[in-house]
C-alpha cells in the first residue's frame, strides 16, 4: 500500500515537474503595437515602415532573440487618422502591450497625454521636436527634423564657396511641424549661423513650381532646404531642371543645389523625379542600402528571408521600421538579463539607461542609439547621401549639428 | 368613434394639439421609455472595450451635430458644408481656457456642464454671423458661402500659434461627484453623459419642431415667398437656423473635446463636415429619428470598411493602393445608392417597419 501511494506521489510530482518545466519552457509573450498609415496619405512610407516592423518580429522569435519568450507584434492600419490611431491605441491597451510605436507627428502629439498616463514607451515614426515637449515617454529613433535641417544649413555654410552669406530659401510642408524647423534655422541664424534666409515656402498640392522657382532665382537663392515628403519634392526638383536652374554640382553659381531632410528624399525620390533628382542632398540618420555595410547587408537577407520584393527592401522607411523594434527588444533583453520583469516601466527605465558604454549599435543607423533623462533623440548623428548616376551615395561622414547642440544647452 | 391611446391603427387626430403630441400612442411611450433604460442599463451588464465604447461615444457625439444639421438642411432646407467648423468652434472655445487658464483649470474639469454650454453658446454666434449671408444667398450660392467658413476656419487654425497651429491642445480630464474620472471610467462616464445630452436635446428639437418657431422653418424650406406672406420672417428664420445649428455643433465639439482630452485641427476638416451631411441625407433629412440612424450608419459603416481596408491593405502593396481606395469608394457609393433608390433615408425604412407592425397582421 505505501509503494503505491509513494509510486502515486512520485508520478504526481514528475507530473508536476514536467508541466512546470514546459510551462517554463513556453516563456512569457510581450506585446508591442504599431499604428500607423498602410491606406490614405503617406502609405507609400507606412506600408514599407510596417513590413519592417513585421519581419523583425518575425525574425526575433524565429532566431529566438528573446529566448524562450516571444514578441507579438500588432500592427493596425490608422489610415493616417488620428482617431483612428486612438482607437488603435485603445485596443492595443487592452491587448497589454509593453511598448508602443506610433507614426504620425498629429496622432503622437494627440495621444501625448494617453502616454504619459498609461507610461508606456513610444517611438513614434516622427522626428518633429515638439513630440518630446511636456512629454516624459515619447522617444525620438533619430535625430529631430529640426536637428537635421539646421545640420543641413550648417553644410551648406561650410561648403559654400561663394563670396558672401549662402542665400537659402525652406521649402517646408504646410504643417507646424513643418515651421517647427523653420523656427529652428531662425534660431540658429540668431545663434551666428552664416546663412542669408531668403524665404519660406509652405507648399500647397501644385503640380508646377516655375513661378516659386522664378521667385527664388530672382531672389538670387543658391540651397532650397526641404523639410517635407517626397511628392512636392520631386515636383520642384522636375521644375528645375526643366527650367535648367538646378545646380550640376554642389553649389554651381547661379543655379539652385537642392537639400532635404528624412522623408524629403531616400531611394522612392529617384522614383518621382527620375534625372532631376541628380545632385540632390539628402540626410538621415539611416543607412541606405547602396551603403554596403553589415547593416545594409542583415536587411537585405531580412528583406529576402521574408520575400519582400526590391522596394521594401530599399526603402529607408523599411530600414526605419526595422530599427524602432531593434530597440524595443533590446530594451526587453537587457532588462531581462538583470532579472527584472519585462514590463513597460523597464522598458522605460532600460531606455533611459542606453546611453555612453550602454548605447546600443543596431547597425541599421550611422551612429549609437542614446537615450537619457535629457536626451530623447535617439541617433544624435546625421549621413549625407548625394544622387549620383541615379543612386544615393555617402558623402563624407556621420555629423551633428553644432547649432541645435548649442540651443539645446 | 372613441380614440383608444393604447392602439391606433390609423389617423384619428380631433385636435391640432393632438396630431402635435410627442408620442401618438401609450404603446409609442412604453416602447421609448424600455429603449431608453436599455441604452442606460447595456453597459452595466455588457463589458465592452474600450475601443468599441469610443466608437459608441463617437456615434452619440454625431448624432448631437446631425440634430443641428438636420435642423438647419433637413427642416430649413439650408445646405451647409461647414457643419465641423461649427464643431470646430465649440471645440476651439475649450480650448482658448486651456490655452490661457491651463488644461486643468478647474473652470475646465468641474464646471464642465457650464463649458458645454457655453461652446454651444459660441457656436451659436459664429452660426448666426455665418447664416448673414443667407438673408440674401440661397442654394448653391449659400452652400458656398458655407465653405468659405469651412475655408476661413480651417486657415486661421492652421497659422494661428495661440491655437497651436492646428496641434492638439489638452483638456484636462473632469472631476464628478466621485472625484476624478480616472481613464478607466473615462468612455462609460462621457457614454452616459452624451447620451442624457442626446435625449435632452432630442426632446429640444421634437418640441421645437412643435412650437411655431419650428414649422416657420419647415415653411421657409418649403416655399420662402409663401412663408413671408403668411406673415413669417424668412431672413430670420434662416439666421435663427444657422444659430440653432451652430449651437448643437457647438455642444458637439465641446463634448468631442472632453471627449478625446484634446482639440486638433484634423477633427474638424471638410471631410468631416461633409461625412456629418452624408449622415443627415442616409439617416433621412427632415426627420428627427434619421439624426440617430445616419450617425450610426455611417460611423459603423467607416469602421467595417476600415478594417476590409487593413486586410486588403497587407495583401495588396502600396503601389496600386487599392486598399486606400475602399474608403472613399465605399463612402460614395453608399450616398449614391441612397440619393437614388432610398432618397428619404434609412427613417423611411423605420417608417415602414413601424407601419407594418401597427397595422399587422393586416397587410400593409
Amino acid at each position: 500500500m505505501k509503494n503505491k501511494q509513494f509510486t502515486f506521489t512520485l508520478v504526481l510530482l514528475s507530473l508536476l515537474l514536467v508541466l512546470g518545466i514546459s510551462s517554463h519552457a513556453l516563456g512569457e509573450t510581450y506585446k508591442i503595437g504599431l499604428s500607423l498609415a498602410i491606406t490614405g496619405p503617406t502609405s507609400d512610407v507606412g506600408v514599407p515602415y510596417s513590413k519592417g516592423v513585421e519581419d523583425y518580429c518575425k525574425y526575433v522569435n524565429d532566431e529566438k532573440l528573446l529566448g524562450d519568450d516571444k514578441l507579438e507584434c500588432f500592427i493596425r492600419d490608422d489610415g493616417y487618422k488620428t482617431e483612428v490611431t486612438k482607437r488603435n491605441l485603445e485596443d492595443f491597451l487592452d491587448e497589454n502591450i509593453v511598448f508602443y510605436l506610433n507614426y504620425s507627428t498629429g496622432s503622437t502629439l494627440a495621444l501625448r497625454p494617453d502616454f504619459e498616463e498609461e507610461k508606456i514607451p513610444v517611438l513614434p515614426a516622427s522626428f518633429h521636436i515638439g513630440n518630446l515637449v511636456d512629454s516624459n515617454y515619447i522617444f525620438l529613433p533619430i535625430s529631430s527634423y529640426s536637428s537635421q535641417a539646421v545640420g543641413l544649413a550648417e553644410y551648406v555654410v561650410a561648403n559654400h564657396e561663394g563670396s558672401g552669406k549662402p542665400k537659402v530659401a525652406m521649402f517646408l510642408h504646410p504643417s507646424a511641424f513643418g515651421r517647427a524647423s523653420r523656427d529652428d534655422v531662425e534660431k540658429a541664424i540668431a545663434a551666428g549661423l552664416g546663412i542669408d534666409l531668403v524665404e519660406v515656402v509652405e507648399h500647397g498640392k501644385d503640380l508646377d513650381n516655375t513661378a516659386m522657382l522664378k521667385r527664388f532665382q530672382s531672389k538670387g537663392v543658391q540651397y532650397v532646404i526641404s523639410h517635407t515628403v517626397q511628392p512636392p519634392v520631386a515636383t520642384m526638383l522636375k521644375g528645375a531642371q526643366s527650367l535648367g536652374m538646378a545646380a550640376s554640382k554642389y553649389g554651381e553659381a547661379g543655379k539652385i543645389t537642392f537639400l532635404g531632410a528624412h522623408y524629403s528624399g531616400g531611394p522612392d525620390l529617384i522614383g518621382l523625379a527620375g534625372s532631376a533628382a541628380e545632385g540632390f542632398i539628402w540626410t538621415t540618420s539611416y543607412k541606405i542600402m547602396t551603403a554596403k555595410g553589415p547593416g545594409t547587408d542583415a536587411q537585405f537577407a531580412l528583406a529576402k528571408r521574408y520575400g519582400r520584393d526590391e522596394s521594401v527592401a530599399n526603402s529607408q522607411n523599411y530600414t526605419n521600421g526595422i530599427m524602432v523594434v531593434q530597440v524595443a527588444v533590446e530594451t526587453m533583453r537587457r532588462a531581462k538579463a538583470k532579472g527584472k520583469k519585462v514590463t513597460r516601466a523597464s522598458l522605460y527605465d532600460e531606455l533611459l539607461t542606453m546611453n555612453g558604454y550602454n548605447a546600443f549599435y543596431p547597425l541599421t543607423t550611422v551612429g549609437p542609439v542614446t537615450f537619457s533623462k535629457t536626451d530623447r533623440e535617439g541617433v544624435d548623428t546625421l549621413q549625407l547621401y548625394v544622387v549620383k548616376g541615379g543612386v544615393f551615395h555617402e558623402q563624407g561622414l556621420p555629423f551633428a549639428s553644432e547649432y541645435m547642440k548649442k540651443m539645446q544647452q | 368613434m372613441a380614440e383608444n391611446r393604447w392602439l391606433a391603427t390609423g389617423n384619428f387626430f380631433t385636435s391640432y394639439r393632438a396630431e402635435q403630441r410627442i408620442f401618438l400612442t401609450h404603446i409609442d411611450r412604453l416602447i421609448f421609455v424600455c429603449f431608453l433604460v436599455l441604452l442606460f442599463a447595456w453597459p452595466l451588464v455588457f463589458e465592452v472595450s474600450n475601443k468599441y465604447m469610443l466608437v459608441i461615444d463617437s456615434i452619440l457625439i454625431a448624432i448631437v451635430a446631425v440634430y443641428g444639421l438636420n435642423l438647419l438642411t433637413g427642416f430649413g432646407g439650408l445646405i451647409s458644408i461647414g457643419h465641423a467648423a461649427f464643431m470646430g468652434v465649440g471645440a476651439y472655445t475649450l480650448a482658448t481656457f486651456s490655452r490661457i487658464l491651463g488644461s486643468d483649470h478647474v473652470l475646465l474639469t468641474h464646471f464642465w456642464p457650464l463649458m458645454i454650454l457655453l461652446a454651444g453658446g459660441v457656436g451659436a454666434v459664429f452660426g448666426a454671423v455665418v447664416g448673414l449671408p443667407a438673408l440674401r444667398l440661397k442654394h448653391l450660392y449659400l452652400v458656398i458661402a458655407t465653405l468659405s467658413f469651412q475655408m476661413i476656419f480651417q486657415w486661421v487654425i492652421n497659422f494661428s500659434k495661440f491655437l497651436n497651429q492646428g496641434q492638439t491642445i489638452a483638456i484636462g480630464r473632469v472631476f464628478w461627484f466621485a472625484g476624478k474620472v480616472a481613464r478607466k471610467e473615462h468612455y462609460f462616464f462621457w457614454y452616459y453623459v452624451i447620451l442624457i445630452i442626446v435625449v435632452i436635446l432630442g426632446f429640444a428639437v421634437r418640441n421645437l419642431l412643435r412650437t411655431r418657431y419650428g414649422r416657420c422653418l419647415v415653411a421657409v424650406r418649403d416655399n420662402d415667398r409663401a412663408a413671408d406672406a403668411m406673415g413669417m420672417h424668412p431672413g430670420f428664420t434662416k439666421v435663427y437656423a444657422f444659430a440653432l445649428s451652430g449651437f448643437f455643433a457647438g455642444v458637439a465639439g465641446a463634448l468631442h473635446a472632453y471627449l478625446w482630452r484634446g482639440v486638433g485641427f484634423e477633427s474638424f476638416t471638410l471631410h468631416h463636415s461633409i461625412s456629418y451631411l452624408a449622415m443627415a441625407i442616409v439617416g433621412g433629412l427632415g426627420t428627427l429619428v434619421g439624426s440617430f440612424f445616419g450617425p450610426a450608419a455611417i460611423l459603423m459603416l467607416e469602421l467595417q470598411v476600415e478594417n476590409f481596408a487593413e486586410l486588403v491593405g497587407h495583401y495588396i502593396t502600396a503601389v496600386g493602393d487599392v486598399a486606400t481606395a475602399f474608403r472613399p469608394l465605399s463612402f460614395g457609393l453608399v450616398i449614391v445608392l441612397f440619393l437614388m433608390f432610398e432618397p428619404r433615408g434609412i427613417a423611411n425604412w423605420w417608417r415602414i417597419a413601424r407601419t407594418y407592425f401597427k397595422l399587422w397582421p393586416f397587410r400593409y
